[in-house]
């Protein structure tokens, strides 16, 4: 199989001839940069350089799956945010301390939101990459939920404050939202892409599992049903106590945290949905060796996780080393081990 | 010693049955909300019901009624946001109800804190917060802020993407003794390490204690760049600055 084609199936729950390596996320690197000179922060807003760093992931990790879209800014920059773009060494940033609207009555997503120079590039990005790697990998695309798009257009507090206040004037916020992620959803498949990240962060370490349900259940499924093609829902954290519910949208796979062990993690799922995840970022592929990033790709393929990665974009000083590890030692474990996806 | 029955409030007893867990939390909140009178208590169940409506005027009632504004900080106001902190570390409520909590709380600390102030009245600590240059997340740190208050603390915030020089220049200008950092990226938690060496290079690492926190940021993490402390909650922020600044639980 083509790392294209075993993704595909993994996110449908078909067989494979290996549990895929798969980054949802950003697996972009200070030292992918430099080898291929295309550093922060214009690998974020120029489409040659984002594709080119994009492609590394397929040609110098290995993996499975590319993903162009290093962060979470670029619909809500089109959205009018303002970013403090950093420099190579930082992920640029929504400046959420200046938020741009108030009330649901503010809510509009632009007319020329998809022409926008950070949602163009994307598209741009994800023609290049298709024209250039061809069937050979997956291609990701990203577009963010309306519940993320609300902390930044927004702010956190604010947000988090109306959900408590006026849970229907927040559901207004969120049925309003929700166009701009299937615009720039629709416009990334047309563009090339075979999947979707769909991050939105409805995460434990903020809202319980039961504002997960009142709030972005229904919306979560109707995406499911209007972008058409699979979706990879990513929520940060401690995720456990919605699983059963994420299982119940009709997306095809969930990006999970190290903070949900794979085990406990699928046994809330119960195979009704794959799971995508879950190498830990700070402790193990930033700052351990390949040993530890080894340990843990075992400990999620004996748990029978689909596809195998990192648990969120990874940190940008990780060492090239640890990455690789990651497809190598899912090579290993299948040639020792009985494949419980394979055909 | 003081038992459940003897707290006048329905709610706070049902707080206490319901949600504290452990013995020694449990007798400190028997302890105090046996000895304080209905009106604090009243106070205490609006901040935790997150009623700033009613937190507002029964502050405002008591203060008129000749309570002693220090007594409904530390008895009402603070004592409720000691039962929030609990229920939020052990995920009964989440943030957006401890924002609200501690939206109750300000509503009533707006008519305490220019008394407490005019009366020369010292604030159990102060603390200089910060998310760290290169980093906009602050969900984190205003939690800690929160909770810091509601202990007492007197908490100067820089708020986020704050250089080496600008927490230094606020620890100066306030001599406070304690410095918490925040950081939610990895790209951005190597600043906590080179804001503590510009304290050692400025000569001032002596004179302030320095807890760090963040969701990448680990015990290890902070021992390695030098810190004095890690938190890894809001309630735990409060404990670490209490004891390293030693003052009684």
């Amino acid at each position: 199989m083509t790392g294209r084609q075993r993704i595909l199936a993994a996110l449908r729950r078909e067989p494979v001839d290996r549990t895929p390596v798969c980054n949802p996320t950003s697996v972009a690197t200070v030292e992918l940069m430099d080898l291929v000179d295309a550093p922060f922060p214009d690998a974020n807003r120029n489409p040659e350089l984002m594709a080119r760093l994009a492609a590394t992931g397929y040609t110098e990790l290995g993996f499975d799956s590319v993903m162009p879209v290093f962060s979470i800014i670029q619909e809500s920059s089109a959205l009018g945010c303002k970013i403090q773009w950093e420099q190579k060494d930082n992920w640029p940033t929504v400046r959420m301390r200046e938020p741009i609207w108030r009330d649901a009555d503010d809510v509009r997503v632009p007319n020329d939101f998809l022409t926008h120079p950070d949602t163009r590039c994307v598209l741009d990005a994800i023609g290049i990459l298709r024209r250039e790697l061809g069937e050979e990998v997956a291609i990701i695309g990203k577009t963010m939920g309306p519940w993320s798009l609300g902390y930044h257009c927004f702010g956190v507090e604010t947000f988090l404050l109306m959900s408590l206040d006026d849970p229907g004037r927040t559901k207004l916020c969120l049925d309003r939202l929700k166009e701009a992620t299937i615009r720039f959803g629709l416009a990334q498949i047309e563009a090339g892409a075979d999947a979707l990240t769909l991050p939105d962060h409805a995460t434990g370490d903020l809202v319980s599992g039961e504002y997960y349900e009142r709030f972005l259940k229904d919306l979560h499924a109707e995406f499911a049903e209007r972008l058409p093609i699979p979706l990879i829902l990513h929520i940060c954290g401690r995720t456990v106590d919605r699983m059963g519910y994420i299982a119940e949208t009709g997306m095809a796979a969930f990006h999970f945290d190290s903070k949900n062990t794979p085990d406990e993690s699928m046994e809330a799922v119960r195979d009704r949905i794959a799971l995508v995840g879950n190498i830990n970022n700070p402790e193990t592929l930033y700052a351990r060796d390949p040993e530890a990033v080894r340990a843990e790709v075992f400990k999620n393929l004996a748990a029978g996780v689909q596809l195998v990665g990192p648990e969120c974009a990874i940190p940008l000083q990780t060492a090239i080393e640890n990455l690789v590890e990651i497809p190598r030692a899912v090579r290993e474990w299948h040639a020792s081990h009985a494949h419980p996806h394979a055909g | 010693m003081a038992e459940l029955a003897d707290i006048a409030n329905a709610t706070i007893r049902q707080e206490i049955a319901e949600y504290l867990d452990r013995p020694v939390e449990i007798e400190r909140n028997i302890a105090l909300f046996a000895r304080t009178r209905p009106l604090m208590q009243e106070i205490a169940v609006a901040v935790i019901e997150g009623d700033q409506v009613a937190c507002d005027r029964l502050t405002r009632q008591a203060l008129e009624e000749g309570v002693h504004a220090l007594e409904i900080m530390d008895d009402g106001l603070i004592g409720g946001m000691g039962i929030v902190g609990i229920k939020f570390r052990e995920n009964f409520i989440f943030v957006p109800e401890v924002l609200a909590c501690a939206r109750s709380m300000k509503a009533g600390m707006a008519h305490i804190e220019p008394i407490l102030s005019a009366a020369g009245v010292e604030p159990v600590g102060t603390v200089v917060m910060g998310t760290v240059k290169g980093d906009l997340h602050d969900i984190g740190k205003n939690l800690c802020i929160m909770m810091l208050r509601g202990a007492g603390f007197s908490v100067i915030d820089l708020g986020v993407d704050t250089a080496p020089d600008q927490f230094i220049a606020a620890v100066e200008e306030h001599g406070a003794p304690l410095l918490g950092m925040s950081a939610l990226l990895t790209t951005t938690m190597p600043n906590m390490g080179r804001t503590i060496e510009a304290f050692i290079d400025a000569g001032l690492r002596d004179d302030v204690k320095i807890m760090v926190g963040g969701a990448p940021v680990t015990q290890e993490f902070a021992d390695d760049m030098g810190a004095d402390g890690y938190g890894k909650d809001a309630l735990a922020c409060v404990a670490l600055a209490k004891q390293l600044l030693g003052v009684a639980a």
